[in-house]
């Protein structure tokens, strides 16, 4: 096991990297960011994660069969917000009818944070299924070594 | 004094964007982009200030950290041919395809 400071460097800058992409995911209304950003600064963590102590022991945190439930659920929250305010009379992603009554569009903050939540979750395992399916690949024979 | 210290800013980044397409070894162009991404996170933050939208510093910290992830995963691919295994002193991929 070589490479001690790059390991105790990623080992410190895992938790921070997720703190920072549960702000740029919470943060988007006000600030630069949402859900998609947030979806790969979280990939980032686990990639860099993965470099840093191999692909298995990330694959035993997060295995592959995950991510296309991951995939899915997000696409399902972002349609199912939609359909949900088609439902209540709404057009699609009509925010306003989840809090008729407010006057300060509680309704419109609800909604986006719900989709923005299904965007993060897409994007988060798309990036890690990219990554696993390009670091997973065999690699080619050199040249010298046939 | 913002604005000198963003042309001080861009006038590096040319001097590196120049190291890294002359340098003669891999090493010589990973270090000059490593250090165009660096300069890339200053520029960032200067123009933040000088436009008057604090927010890019958030950018730029991503950016930093992205530059990061991406250093590492490029050395990790020159020196060990793939992304996959566990880093260690020796030399794994070669080692497996003798």
């Amino acid at each position: 096991m070589g490479h001690l400071i790059l390991r105790v460097t990623i080992k410190t800058l895992f938790a921070p990297i997720i703190l920072f992409a549960l702000y740029v995911q919470f943060h988007g209304d006000y600030g630069p960011g949402g859900g998609f950003q947030a979806g790969v600064i979280l990939a980032s963590a686990f990639i860099l994660h993965a470099l840093g102590f191999g692909l298995d022991r990330c694959q035993r945190v997060i295995p592959p069969s995950w991510l296309p439930v991951g995939m899915a659920l997000g696409v399902l929250i972002y349609a199912g917000t939609g359909v949900y305010t088609l439902l209540f009379g709404g057009n699609f992603l009509d925010y306003d009818v989840i809090q008729p009554d407010s006057h300060h569009h509680a309704g419109q903050h609800i909604g986006i944070i719900a989709v923005e939540l299904g965007v993060g979750l897409a994007v988060a395992a798309t990036m890690l299924q990219i990554y696993y399916a390009f670091a997973g690949r065999e690699p080619e024979p050199m040249d010298d070594s046939w | 004094m913002y604005l000198t210290a963003g042309i001080a800013i861009i006038v590096a980044m040319a001097l590196m964007l120049a190291r890294a397409i002359v340098g003669p070894t891999v090493y010589d162009r990973v270090l000059a982009v490593n250090s165009f991404g660096t300069k890339t996170v200053l520029l960032l933050g200067v123009l933040g200030f000088l436009t008057g939208r604090p927010a890019f510093l958030d950018i730029a910290l991503l950016y930093a950290l992205i530059n990061f992830i991406a250093t590492i995963a490029i050395l990790k691919f020159f020196r060990y041919g793939r992304l996959t295994g566990v880093m260690s002193d020796e030399n794994p991929a070669r080692e497996e395809l003798r």
